[in-house]
Formats: C-alpha cells, sequence, structure tokens
C-alpha cells in the first residue's frame, strides 16, 4: 500500500519515529497475515495494550496440542478472527475459531506428505509458517509442494510440485506473496541442490517463472539493462565464479524469508551456502550462494545482488531476513535493508542499489577484520581458511549456527529506531574432507565441533542501532537463543528460549519484565494480535528442534531406538527441556 | 512355505514398485533389483565378513564415502537421522534386517541404497556398524 504524505507525516508524529518506511506505516489491523507481519518483515504491531507497566499481568489463556514433536519453527497467522497453525511434518494446517469460547477447530487440513523427505530435510522436517492473500492460506509441504488452502473452508484450491526430493530438495520456507505472485524456494544447501526461487501465479499455482542462484545469466534471470549490482560487474557472475561446472550442485538454497519494496517493486531474499562444505572443491567467489537478491516478482528479473561471504569457507547462509526501514544514516535518510548475517555482521544497505552504508560484528567473530566498504568485501583472516588440505582449522567464530540463526527473524520498532535479535555466541573447529555428490544424499564434507564463544554464554538478546552499527544494550542467556522476535507499540519486546521460556522485555532498556515456561523450548517466533474481543494477546509456539535435535539429540524422546549422549558443548540442555508441540496464547 | 515365500517375494517387489512410485533419492537402480535379491535380504541373511576388523575398517571408510554420515553422524552417533552406535535398532539389528536397511531404505526417510551398491559393500557396511562399542550407560542419562 502506498500512503499520502501527509498520512506518513502524521503517523510519524504519532509514532514518535523519525520516518517510518511506507512498509511499516500501515495502519494496526490487528491481525498477521505474513511470517514477517509486514513485507518490510519488522515483525513490529502496532498494538499498544500491553506495557511495560502491564506485562506482570500476562497470563496464559490458551493452549494446544499440535500432536507433532519436530521442531516448530515459524508463527501462526491471525486473519478474520481465526488462527492458523502450520505443523512441522505432516505439514497439518488448523485453523481455530478465536470468535467462540476454547477456540475450536473450524476445519483441519491434512495433507499427503511423502515420508522421504525426511531423510531429505537437513535440519529437522520443519516448516517455517503459511501466507495469507486473496482469502487463500498458501504454504510449502515438506516434500516439494506447494499448497493454496481456502481460508474459510479449508478446501485445497491448488497443489503442485515445485521442488525434487530426489535431488534433495525439500521445502520448509514459507512463501511470499506479490499481487499475483507466489514466490518460493527449496532447501539442500547440505545436498548439492541447484538452487532457485520459483513464482508461482496465486490463483492456479502455475509455475511463471524460475530464477536460478548460480549459473548463466539466462539462467538467473539477469538481463542486459535490469541488473546494477553495485559492486560486481560483468556477465556470467553465477558461472564465472565458479571452478568448470561446479555451478550445477552449487547448493544455493532458498530457506529464509522474503521481504518485498512496494515503491520500488523489488522482493529480497537470502541465499544460503555453496556445497560442498570443503571449499576446495570449488574454487572461486560462488556467486550468488550466501548473498541478497534483489528480483521483479512479476517476471523473476535480477535487479541487483550482493555476497555477504565470497567463497565459503565456514557454511555461514545468507537466508537470515531482509529488514526494510528507513533510517537517518549521517544526517540522512535512508531506505535500507538490514540483515544479520549468519557471518556475524550486521548489513545496513541501501535497498535500491545494495550498497552497504554500514557493516559491523554484531557477535564476537574471527574470520574476517572487517567489511571493506569500499569493495564491499570482508578483509580475511587466512588462518581461519578451512579446506581438506589445511586439516582442522580451530576455533573459528562464529560457528556455522552463525551469530543468528536465519531461523530466528529479528524485528524493529520504528518507536526505537532498534532492532531486537536473537544472538548465537558460538565457535567452532572445522576439519573439511573431500566429499562425492551422490543424488539425493548429503554432500557436506566436514566435521564441525563447536564449544561456547568468548564469555561463556551460548546466546545474547540484543538491542541493535543499524544506523550506527552498534550494540545499545543486551541480555546474556545460557543457551543460544534461538526464537523470533516481536516487537510492539507498547514498547515491548518478546522472544523465547531453549529452555523453554518465553521472555517480555522493556524495548527501550532491554529490562526483563516477565517470562512464562512453555514446556518445550522456543525455536518458533512470538506473534501478537487483536482479539474478537478488541484485546491484544500473544501467541507462540514452543517445541524444540531444527538444529537442535540434530547436535543436541538427547532432547529427543519419542523413539526408544534412538538414544544418544548430548553434545559436548550442550551437556545439560535436557535437563531443562524435551520434545514438544504446542500453540500457547496470552493475554492480560 | 513354498506359498509363504512367493508371497514374500511378491510383497516386497509390491513395496519395490510403491518405492519407485515415490522415487526415493539413490534408488534409480532399486527397481531393477531381481525378486531373489530382495527374498535373500531376510532375517536368514548371515553377514559373510561377520566380525572381520579389515571390513569393518572398510566399512568405516565406506560410512563417510557414501555420505552415511552426512545424515547419521561421524561414527554413527546420531544426526538428522538416528544413532547407529546406541546398541538399539528401529527395524531390528540382525545381520539381515541392517543389511535390509540400507538395501532397500526404510519409510522414515532412509534412502534405499541397493541400486547403487553391491551387496560386497552393503555387508562391509554392516560389519562396521557391528564393530561399533555400545556405550554401557545409555538408558540413564544423569546430571
Amino acid at each position: 500500500m502506498k500512503l499520502s504524505q501527509a498520512q506518513v507525516v502524521l503517523l510519524a508524529l504519532s509514532s514518535g519515529a523519525v520516518t517510518p518506511a511506507a512498509a511499516q506505516a500501515a495502519p494496526e489491523d490487528g491481525r498477521w497475515t505474513m511470517p514477517g507481519k509486514n513485507y518490510g518483515s519488522t515483525r513490529y504491531s502496532g498494538l499498544d495494550q500491553l506495557t511495560p507497566a502491564n506485562v506482570q499481568r500476562l497470563k496464559p489463556v490458551w493452549s494446544f496440542s499440535t500432536g507433532v514433536l519436530r521442531g516448530h519453527e515459524g508463527q501462526p497467522l491471525v486473519v478474520n478472527n481465526t488462527m492458523y497453525v502450520v505443523t512441522p511434518y505432516p505439514n497439518v494446517l488448523y485453523a481455530f475459531d478465536l470468535t467462540q469460547p476454547d477456540y475450536p477447530l473450524k476445519w483441519k487440513y491434512r495433507p499427503n506428505v511423502d515420508p522421504h523427505a525426511l531423510g531429505i530435510a537437513c535440519c529437522d522436517a520443519i516448516n517455517r509458517g503459511a501466507f495469507y492473500a486473496d482469502g487463500k492460506i498458501v504454504y510449502n509441504l515438506l516434500d516439494g509442494h506447494t499448497v493454496a488452502i481456502d481460508a474459510a473452508s479449508g478446501r485445497e484450491i491448488w497443489n503442485v510440485k515445485i521442488a525434487d526430493l530426489a535431488d534433495g530438495e525439500t521445502t520448509p520456507m514459507a512463501p511470499l506473496v506479490v499481487r499475483d505472485r507466489v514466490i518460493v524456494g527449496p532447501s539442500g544447501g547440505e545436498f548439492g541442490i541447484y538452487g532457485w526461487a520459483k513464482g508461482l501465479d496465486l490463483a492456479t499455482g502455475r509455475l511463471v517463472w524460475t530464477a536460478r542462484n548460480a549459473g548463466s545469466d539466462s539462467a538467473t534471470l539477469t538481463r542486459p539493462g535490469v541488473f546494477k549490482a553495485f559492486y560486481d560487474k560483468g556477465p556470467n557472475l553465477g558461472l564465472t565464479t565458479w571452478a568448470n561446472d561446479t555451478w550445477k550442485t552449487a547448493g544455493a538454497p532458498v530457506w529464509g524469508w522474503l521481504s518485498y519494496d512496494a515503491e520500488l517493486d523489488l522482493v529480497y531474499y537470502g541465499v544460503g551456502n555453496p556445497g560442498p562444505w570443503n571449499p576446495e572443491q570449488r574454487p572461486g567467489d560462488n556467486k550468488w550462494s550466501n548473498s541478497v537478491l534483489a528480483r521483479r516478482p512479476g517476471d523473476g528479473s535480477l535487479v541487483w545482488a550482493y555476497q555477504f561471504t565470497p567463497h565459503d569457507n565456514w557454511d555461514y547462509d545468507s537466508n537470515a531476513e531482509m529488514i526494510l526501514a528507513d533510517l537517518t544514516i549521517a544526517g540522512k535518510s535512508r531506505k535500507v535493508l538490514v540483515h544479520f548475517d549468519k557471518n556475524g555482521f550486521a548489513y545496513t544497505m541501501d535497498r535500491a542499489t545494495g550498497e552497504v552504508l554500514v557493516a559491523e560484528p554484531f557477535v564476537s567473530l574471527n574470520w574476517a577484520r572487517r567489511i571493506d566498504l569500499t569493495s564491499g568485501r570482508p578483509v580475511l583472516d587466512s588462518s581461519k581458511f578451512t579446506g581438506a588440505s589445511r586439516g582442522n582449522v580451530k576455533y573459528i567464530c562464529p560457528s556455522l549456527e552463525g551469530g543468528k540463526s536465519p531461523v530466528s527473524a529479528a524485528a524493529y520498532s520504528p518507536r526505537t529506531s532498534l532492532f531486537y535479535v536473537s544472538t548465537v555466541n558460538l565457535c567452532m573447529d572445522y576439519h573439511a574432507e573431500v566429499k562425492a555428490r551422490i543424488r539425493g544424499t548429503p554432500f557436506i564434507g566436514a566435521s564441525t565441533p563447536y564449544v561456547a564463544g568468548p564469555g561463556g554464554h551460548m546466546g545474547e538478546f540484543i538491542a541493535w542501532d543499524a544506523a550506527a552499527g552498534r550494540k545499545l544494550w543486551g541480555i546474556k542467556e545460557k543457551y543460544p537463543v534461538w526464537s523470533g522476535v516481536v516487537v510492539t507499540a507498547g514498547d515491548l519486546a518478546f522472544y523465547g528460549t531453549l529452555d523453554g521460556w518465553l521472555k517480555a522485555v522493556n524495548a527501550r532498556t532491554g529490562q526483563p519484565l516477565w517470562k512464562f515456561k512453555v514446556g518445550s523450548g522456543v525455536v518458533g517466533a512470538p506473534i501478537t494480535y487483536r482479539g474478537p474481543d478488541g484485546r491484544q494477546f500473544v501467541a507462540v509456539y514452543a517445541g524444540i528442534g531444527g538444529d537442535w535435535s540434530l547436535i543436541s539429540g538427547d532432547l529427543n524422546a519419542d523413539d526408544p531406538s534412538d538414544v544418544r549422549d548430548p553434545a559436548d558443548f550442550i551437556k545439560d540442555l535436557a535437563r531443562y527441556t524435551t520434545q514438544g508441540g504446542m500453540v500457547w496464547i496470552f493475554a492480560l | 512355505m513354498r506359498t509363504l515365500v512367493g508371497s514374500v517375494a511378491l510383497a516386497v517387489l509390491a513395496l519395490a514398485a510403491c518405492a519407485e512410485g515415490k522415487k526415493p533419492v539413490a534408488a534409480d537402480g532399486a527397481a531393477q533389483q531381481t525378486a531373489a535379491t530382495l527374498t535373500l535380504a531376510g532375517d536368514s541373511l548371515r553377514n559373510p565378513y561377520a566380525g572381520q576388523q579389515q571390513s569393518a575398517t572398510e566399512g568405516a571408510k565406506l560410512f563417510s564415502s557414501m555420505n552415511c554420515d552426512g545424515c547419521h553422524g561421524g561414527g554413527a552417533t546420531g544426526f538428522v537421522g538416528p544413532s547407529l552406535s546406541d546398541g538399539r535398532w528401529r527395524y531390528g539389528g540382525t545381520d539381515g534386517a541392517v543389511f535390509q536397511s540400507i538395501s532397500q531404505g526404510r519409510p522414515k526417510g532412509m534412502p534405499s541404497f541397493g541400486g547403487l551398491l553391491s551387496p560386497e559393500i552393503i555387508w562391509k557396511l554392516v560389519t562396521y556398524l557391528q564393530s561399533l562399542p555400545v556405550p554401557k550407560a545409555v538408558p540413564t542419562q544423569a546430571w
């Protein structure tokens, strides 16, 4: 939507913000229709009933077991007084009637999902949520299908195959819908897939365009006169930055969150790691792995691209969200994109051109010294280069879990002009080995044990000033913080912890104000919405999983034939949590 | 008994056909397996390399080079796929059952490798897994 100048000024005045972006300045409708709350992916809600003064009285009013024990990433949607919940595999879609006492189901949709996907999904059988558009709930099944479900009746409108399990592709990401285009992508960076994004027709599911993330200009939809990267020039960058035909097994998946700027008509998405993890098997920059791509949603054309980590040595995927905001930088108002990369740097970029304006570490890191803003490239520490010929390279920070997991989407409040970020303080050793690709099997080739980073705490919830590139405050957590965040006009920020707490803090000061134990670790993202009775509610999934079901296998409790020792670096997490699968709703 | 063997063979064939329809990974050659191969892979099968150190060592290398470790973790201690070193087996731990898990795949995500690996190679993988020491204190985790 486009606001008039006067509306923008009025909103700016009423919210106390300097210059809120059009995307986030829409009047608060109390709903939650897409993963990031709005196209700018700010996860900011204009609801203000809950405040630092009353949040101590927040209490659970309802809970529901999803019946699934896998990692509950993502978030519910709330539209037309209905809450929509997508479970991890087998990807059941529940529709709860929020107008009735006890929120009974209106319907549930149970798709037939190929169980072979369980062996192809790299990091637990998770799902990152749905998108509401044009009366439809659109989401991906793990086995490479996208479905559109009638939001009122639960009837399947279309169900199309978008990805190929046999090639190592699965589809846990949440689609983004822009006008009549549904944009989707695959996981499979650990299977040597040939990564892509696709645009489907919202009405029918028909495939309209496929854009590869590596390969020739025709494959990447890089068109003369349209593509104008700020740093990288020349044709066929997706081909010339790979040795021989290694681009064919590029990896470069799309499993994170997408954003959209209506004024520029650009969709932004992050691209994941190149395969395999042994970098010596793929000399070159390996574009556009570990990059942000800006495309036209209509035809998929690439407009600009920027690579955060050229020639990845450390599995630093860039699938984390791109948050769109208008910030004042050096006295000038800039339309920016803010991205917290796995590589530990927070990037503030001009979202029209791809120029990096600010790039500073938001966690402890040692693989690079800084980002050179002239070239846009990291200044590397050669002692942290990895590869099969280098043996075991010790103590690289951050670990491949990232300074922040792309799973845990950050939030931005135009009231405080701050970003709220779940971070991870882990370092790793990296022992690469040569790997052959066997289609449909893991194409990894590195052993990477973790250890807690400097300070010994493994996580911190921080407030970040992206205009200056500095941390304002932080709350240290014993375990990695792996949940998404929501921030509100009541100046509250909510996040969850791996040991199973949902917490509320003062968004201005970082003062902890409230917490509740939700039963299982939180790897999803809290949301807030206005109920039919006008009250403000907060909802969140409990259900530890994702990487934690792999790394800390002693959390798994549903299989008597799979009993593991705890991971060395996190020996006692299983004292505090195990698998779960609950939807929680809170209110005053 | 003959009838029984016949019906088992048919059932296995049906399973293979079903698996083909589902397009399991690494199974391009699986459908080419003969009924004879499949019926042999029963509980009566005995590992010809049982207890042989050389086979276990070769199996350990194969466990990595065939990307088994990508799912089951280094040392088969478990990752996205279950631990194969805890002395517990979802589909049975006999020679034949482990052979069958690798050869034909299993429904919760284990691909079928029968079309990719010879029986000799699969037996070496089985020998490796059987050589892994089972930790003593598996049932109790205490802090």
